[in-house]
């Protein structure tokens, strides 16, 4: 949980998602969980997209404050990557999986520099943290050397959550993660996302189609319509008829 | 069933896709070695090596490239390894009079890797599709080629001269020990997720421009080296004989397995496919067969690896390969 001393971790200025639509301004602090609301298409994808440098806004700045301390602009991908930014994407299929490569070598593209020396890959270490988030996510597979087409959908998925995580980025996006799993599995996770927030100080937007996820999660809710924030739902006002309102264009205070 | 996979089972699971490159690769050496077998006997062996190492180098050389997907292709290896050729003997050799490897190698490489450079340029930043800007730097180095040197003449330095006699191995296991070097640095990985799926490698925050620029790179190194071992083979410098070794890699590494849509295959395929070249040419000039029929061959040979080596036929003999044990 942010207290009023967190510091800031983004800062959007004056961003349009569109040239009519009206700017989006918010901060976000350390440990934050923040939700984005919205029905499909109404500008909190891309929103999400621009946080992490793959969408350009029509106009607008985010500015990224980096674990150092440092404040540095985004404005494309590999940048807020390298600068401890992470983005998991809603469609595994074209934005995720690498599908001609293994579970391990999908788990550790994003984090092939760490751990070894010299700049050389060190495979045992890798293997070991795949163990770990292994277990962390109750992950099946038969072998990391499997191909991960192999695997299920939700534990592709898991392998992609793993990689990010095993980044262990100071900002974690998370594009509708737990679509299309099974409710086990997505407390589970749930429980996963508190974890690393309690643990590295991460700080977390999470884009979701299930209101009752963010209700869960989330101590305050973007919510989108017309490619802009439309309302913002803090912690005190956080019920689901506050975000339905929201999402159907009402400001219903009630 | 059976838990133990049957033999093609296990062979296919050793070569992948270069299993087919693998098997042909069996068979022809056993024609070869039963038709000619003073040119196959371990005597023999550094000279036929040497024979076959320009076209084994050029398929190595192109594998980089193409293993990154997104079209990737360097057509302008073969005229490339005509350029070093000429550099080498007429150039360093001949008017400077430097006959030091330790010169002439870093000289080679350094020029391979500025080829690579500017096709890497090209092909990802400028973004021009590569199979027309590697179009566009085989006229140029063909043309570079022959202006520099209209017909051949010159000599090589011995070291370079043993390269198609006893030490005709040593260009091949140098490409490699570069090769097996990569596999412990991130680039290697980068690559393969570069062609296993463009997007996702982007996603996955892998600086997709720049491991491109560096596939190129490779392959300019690749192709030098190739040069070099041209030179050896020829002995002198002749400014012709390049450009039809591109063609013959890209046959080659699509015969290997190597596939042309990126993420798939490596360069023992690469190696596999150009020593069944090689060894067809053998067989086929051994019985005096007219170079027409030569080409008519190596093209339907081809066409036939590439069905053999798609995913669908693949899957099936994989079936077939568990099923006839059970």
């Amino acid at each position: 949980m942010p207290t009023p001393e967190s510091p800031t971790v983004l800062r959007v200025h004056d961003l349009r998602l569109t040239p009519a639509a009206p700017l989006i301004n918010t901060t976000i602090t350390e440990g934050e969980i923040v939700g984005l609301a919205g029905l499909d298409g109404q500008g909190q994808e891309r929103f999400l997209e621009v946080l992490c440098g793959l969408d350009a806004p029509v106009s607008g700045r985010i500015e990224f404050i980096t674990a150092g301390g440092s404040t540095i602009e985004i404005k494309n991908f590999h940048g807020a990557v390298k600068a401890g930014v992470a983005y998991l994407p809603r469609n595994r299929k074209t934005q995720g999986i690498l599908p001609s490569l293994s579970v391990l070598d999908n788990f550790s593209v994003a984090t092939l520099d760490r751990g070894g020396r010299l700049g050389l890959i060190n495979k045992g270490a890798q293997r070991r943290r795949l163990d770990h988030y292994r277990d962390m996510l109750q992950m099946v597979f038969s072998a990391p050397s499997a191909r991960i087409t192999s695997l299920s959908g939700g534990n592709q998925q898991k392998v992609l959550l793993a990689r990010w995580l095993a980044a262990e980025p100071r900002l974690l996006l998370l594009n509708d993660p737990t679509r299309g799993v099974d409710l086990p599995t997505r407390l589970k996770l749930y429980d996963v996302f508190r974890q690393v927030v309690s643990a590295h100080k991460t700080t977390l937007v999470i884009l979701s189609t299930e209101i009752e996820e963010l209700l869960q999660l989330c101590g305050r809710v973007l919510v989108f319509r017309d490619q802009t924030v439309f309302t913002t739902v803090t912690a005190d006002q956080l019920r689901h008829a506050a975000i339905i309102a929201g999402i159907f264009g009402r400001h219903d205070e009630h | 069933m059976s838990t133990k996979p049957s033999f093609i089972g296990r062979f296919s699971g050793t070569f992948g896709t270069a299993t087919f490159a693998a098997l042909f690769f069996i068979v022809l050496l056993t024609i070869n070695i039963l038709l000619n077998p003073a040119r196959f006997s371990p005597s023999a062996l550094g000279v036929t090596i040497g024979l076959a190492a320009p076209l084994i180098l050029a398929a190595l050389a192109s594998t980089p490239v193409v293993l990154t997907g997104g079209g990737g292709i360097d057509l302008s290896v073969g005229p490339f390894m005509g350029l070093v050729n000429v550099i080498v003997v007429q150039y360093l050799f001949m008017n400077a009079g430097i006959s030091s490897p330790l010169l002439i190698i870093p000289a080679v490489i350094l020029i391979g890797l500025l080829s690579g450079l500017i096709n890497g340029f090209l092909a990802s930043v400028v973004r021009i599709q590569p199979i027309v800007a590697t179009l566009g730097t085989y006229l140029v180095y063909t043309g570079i080629t022959l202006w520099l040197m209209p017909a051949p003449a010159g000599d090589v330095p011995d070291w370079i001269g043993a390269f198609a006699r006893g030490a005709s191995i040593v260009p091949i296991l140098a490409v490699y020990a570069i090769w097996l070097g990569l596999r412990r640095l991130p680039l290697y990985d980068h690559l393969m997720a570069l062609g296993g799926d463009e997007r996702a490698a982007y996603t996955s925050g892998i600086p997709v421009t720049t491991v491109r620029i560096l596939a190129y790179m490779l392959t300019g190194v690749f192709a030098a080296i190739a040069g070099v071992s041209l030179s050896a083979l020829l002995g002198s410098a002749d400014p012709t004989v390049g450009p039809e070794f591109t063609l013959n890699a890209v046959a080659a590494i699509a015969l290997g397995g190597v596939s042309l849509a990126g993420g798939k295959g490596g360069l023992i395929g690469a190696t596999l496919g150009a020593l069944d070249i090689f060894l067809l040419q053998s067989i086929l000039t051994y019985f005096n067969v007219s170079t027409f029929i030569l080409q008519i061959a190596f093209g339907v040979i081809l066409v036939i690896a590439v069905i053999l080596n798609a995913t669908p036929v693949q899957n099936a003999l994989r079936r077939v390969g568990r099923s006839s044990h059970g």
